[in-house]
């Protein structure tokens, strides 16, 4: 064997090797989750009919003001704001902020809610783009609509936050179809630990294939596109199994920009809301940890596994692509914007578990598993790796997943049983098998993408194309 | 066999079992169909029974236990009155309050949880022995339940002695221990009262008997709040709960306390300050309130606009001169809470 054999032969164990270790860091990562998660589920308070928690929280719950982005929703934000109106808590208002839409958004909201501009004294700590007007009506006092220029979702919810007068304030996306007592459930942990909780995030469910009716999913029915089929495995795994575990660890390090309940003080702290990063919902809870770690003041970021919100999510593979690229490039922006918490003793749990995990998921995860897709089998069909190594590999990227995927479905169906039909179930488990083969490798793919817009430093959004809820 | 493969065969055994439990659930969820079906069935038949439609229909307890209590327990919470009453004799006679104690020894502390809330509709002495003893439960969740059951059928143990077993002001810092304070003060206040005078109370639990009495109205309490609100440390997190519960008597004789809060350095103090000084009506504080508008923190700033714009003709003064001549931020703050409020 000549000295370039013998230095390709170890190479290649070496990329084998370091490609093998990060995947098993990952699936470590995802048992311990798995075990926290199904002992969160195992001590959770009993989900209660929204009577008993009116009964329960009526007197105490604090008062909570609903943000409400809007950019061109001039077809749908009628029928968005009356099913925000219909929430059931005691004291809320719906703030909508009309972010510079170019359609007639405004005027539709002005015209069918007959409101007139208004003054009010409202704060100016957290910047954003100019205010152009508020609009209310002495009719519904439960109501404010914001016009201001566009400025992107941080920057609407900046303006929202700024106007709240309520001392918590839930922030949601556009498309948010929130259950009505969304807020007694999501409310939960800033009564039972007012003086440490300042932010919670609740469970996403995806509503495609369901039948909505007047802003609420009236019949929970599975998705009939294969995309969206798989990202329900995917949204179980997220919000069941990750961040309910890392919810049980005080390691949250995001809470959906879909629905979220933070304090409004401690948001307003740290400047509310980032601009120039689309990961803004993940960096304002990082934000928020390293406020506290920094204070040394004890605080909770919780989530709760209730269902409280539905989303649609796209059915497409372009737009799907967009959107994880656009996904794994705030991710990106997040943990390059607070990388000194990484594994600093002085951020604790939050140093070393959550950018732990940000690090080795989000990171490193898509360019290592991306690099074995490539190098183990060609090193190994030359001859330069042993098939053990191709097994190893084989493992981490397609048998691990597997387990992982049904194991969550496992905890979804003996804690929880959210899905009404046995048939839904066995569609899942096949999904949650078959996602491993091809669609795992696609995402990975387009989290590549999300790596290279990053380094290119690539802004905005992109489109994003909705194919809007099923209407009756 | 190498590390390497044995992580392959290994895999691939916990994937094969992690599919094996996964089919051995949708097993069980074809027998849970059945048997929700057959619930459903049992279900159509009890209501029925119970609401006294069919007053001739035997009830059965036993098998489904879980059912006719959750059922039960669901039908009391909905009523009052005298169909509330025959529930509960139902309830009895079918033997939850049985199954809920029993339930009070599960290991989940979510079943125990539930027990502990749905005994609240039952006063048998054996319910409530249990309760008792409940309060020393392993799980915060399921003692305050508990203790919250029992005050609303007004068995509670002595409040000081609550305070302990819950560790309430300390341990347990719920804002439902204001409606646990509210519940044992409607027919017990002396007790409540007690623990504000209690030097040994938690500062925290001292808040929320306050706030659990603000709204009874009884003007005794007013100077002992406002001596506590005086002596306390104005870095004290509790101060602004007791200034809130000045506010909430509107008496005069918290204008010292109010004062002093007025020049905290806690802006969260400052604000509850503001606001109680409004609602009391201390127009001897206006010119402390129209500095406050200018205060850096807008919580403060609202809060004293809103209170100059409670105090009549007086306020509105002030709002004038400081929307006039204050310096920013003073002047916006007045100038807008005169814009919302009406005020020209």
């Amino acid at each position: 064997m000549t000295a370039w054999q013998a230095w390709g032969l170890w190479a290649a164990e070496w990329i084998a090797l370091l490609v093998i270790f990060t995947g098993l860091l990952q699936t470590f990562f995802y048992v311990v989750q798995l075990g926290f998660a199904g002992v969160a589920l195992g001590r959770r308070p009993p989900i209660a009919r929204a009577s008993l928690l009116w009964r329960r929280y009526a007197d105490e719950a604090p008062a909570i003001a609903v943000l409400a982005p809007a950019f061109n929703e001039e077809v749908t934000i009628v029928e968005s704001v009356n099913s925000l109106l219909a929430l059931h808590y005691p004291d809320f208002e719906v703030i909508v902020i009309n972010d510079g839409s170019k359609d007639r958004t405004l005027e539709t909201v002005i015209g069918h809610f007959g409101l007139s501009r208004v003054e009010r004294f409202h704060d100016v700590a957290v910047k954003h783009n100019p205010i152009r007007g508020l609009y209310a009506s002495p009719r519904l006092p439960r109501l404010l609509v914001v016009d201001k220029e566009n400025g992107g979702k941080s920057d609407a919810l900046n303006a929202g936050i700024n106007v709240a007068r309520a001392p918590l304030f839930c922030s949601i996306d556009a498309d948010s179809l929130l259950e009505p007592d969304a807020l007694l459930r999501a409310v939960r942990p800033f009564v039972e630990e007012p003086l440490k909780t300042v932010a919670v995030g609740g469970t996403i469910r995806i509503a495609n294939g369901s039948r909505i009716e007047a802003g609420q999913v009236l019949d929970i029915r599975m998705p009939r596109n294969f995309l969206a089929l798989v990202q329900i495995v995917e949204y179980l795994r997220a919000f069941l199994m990750a961040r309910l575990a890392l919810s049980a660890m005080q390691a949250l390090t995001v809470i959906s920009g879909a629905f979220g309940l933070f304090q409004r003080h401690a948001a307003m702290e740290v400047g509310g809301y980032s601009h120039g990063t689309v990961g803004e919902d993940m960096d304002l809870v990082m934000k928020l940890h390293g406020l506290f770690r920094e204070r040394r003041q004890p605080y909770r970021i919780d989530f709760i596994p209730d269902p409280v919100c539905w989303t649609e999510v796209p059915e497409s593979l372009v737009i799907l692509g967009r959107q994880r690229a656009r996904w794994q490039r705030g991710a990106l922006e997040v943990f390059s914007r607070h990388k000194k918490m990484l594994f600093n003793p002085r951020y604790g749990r939050i140093g070393f578990l959550g950018m732990g995990h940000v690090l080795i998921v989000d990171v490193l995860g898509p360019i290592v598993e991306v690099l074995g897709y490539f190098l183990v089998p060609l090193l190994w069909s030359l001859g330069l790796l042993a098939a053990d190594y191709l097994l190893a590999f084989l493992a981490i990227t397609f048998t691990f997943g597997i387990f992982v995927s049904t194991a969550t479905l496992i905890l979804e169906e003996a804690e929880l049983r959210r899905f009404p039909k046995k048939r839904d179930l066995a569609i899942l488990t096949a999904v949650a098998v078959v996602e491993n083969f091809g669609y795992r490798q696609l995402a990975n793919f387009w989290r590549l993408r999300g790596w290279w817009q990053f380094l290119r430093k690539q802004q905005g959004w992109g489109t994003m194309t909705r194919k809007g809820f099923a209407r009756p | 066999m190498s590390g390497l493969a044995a992580l392959w065969f290994l895999s691939l055994g916990i994937a094969a079992v992690a599919l094996l439990i996964m089919f051995g659930l949708l097993l069980a969820r074809m027998v849970l169909g059945w048997t929700g079906r057959a619930r459903d069935v049992e279900k159509k038949r009890i209501v029925p029974l119970l609401l006294g439609s069919r007053p001739h229909g035997k009830l059965r307890g036993g098998g489904r236990g879980d059912l006719l209590a959750t059922l039960l327990v669901e039908l009391i919470q909905l009523v009052r009155g005298s169909d509330r009453d025959r529930f509960v004799e139902a309830a009895t006679r079918l033997g939850v309050p049985e199954r809920l104690r029993h339930n009070l020894n599960s290991g989940s502390p979510r079943v125990r949880l539930a027990a502990a809330e749905a005994l609240a509709e039952f006063a048998d002495e054996e319910s409530v022995e249990r309760l008792h003893a409940a309060l020393r439960d392993r799980n915060s969740d399921v003692r305050l339940s508990a203790a919250l059951s029992l005050a609303s059928v007004d068995r509670t143990p002595p409040a000081r002695e609550l305070v302990d077993l819950l560790g309430i002001g300390t341990r347990e810092n719920s804002l439902l221990t204001v409606g646990l304070f509210r519940d044992i003060a409607a027919r017990r206040p002396n007790e409540i009262k007690a623990l504000i005078l209690d030097d040994s109370v938690p500062a925290n639990a001292k808040a929320s008997a306050i706030e659990a009495l603000s709204a009874s109205a009884d003007y005794a309490l007013v100077p002992l709040i406002a001596s506590l609100a005086l002596s306390s440390d104005s870095e004290d997190p509790a101060l602004s709960r007791y200034l809130r519960a000045l506010g909430a008597f509107a008496h005069p004789a918290g204008e010292k306390a109010v004062k002093r809060g007025l020049g905290s350095p806690r802006w969260d103090v400052r604000a509850a300050a503001a606001e109680a000084a409004g609602k009391i009506g201390l127009i001897g504080l206006g010119t402390q309130l129209r500095e406050a508008l200018a205060d850096r923190e807008w919580w403060v700033r609202f809060r004293a606009g809103e209170a100059l714009a409670r105090m009549g003709t007086d306020g509105a003064a002030l709002l004038r001169q400081a929307a006039a001549q204050a310096p920013e931020p003073g002047r916006t703050a007045a100038r807008l809470t005169m814009a919302e409020r009406g005020i020209v």
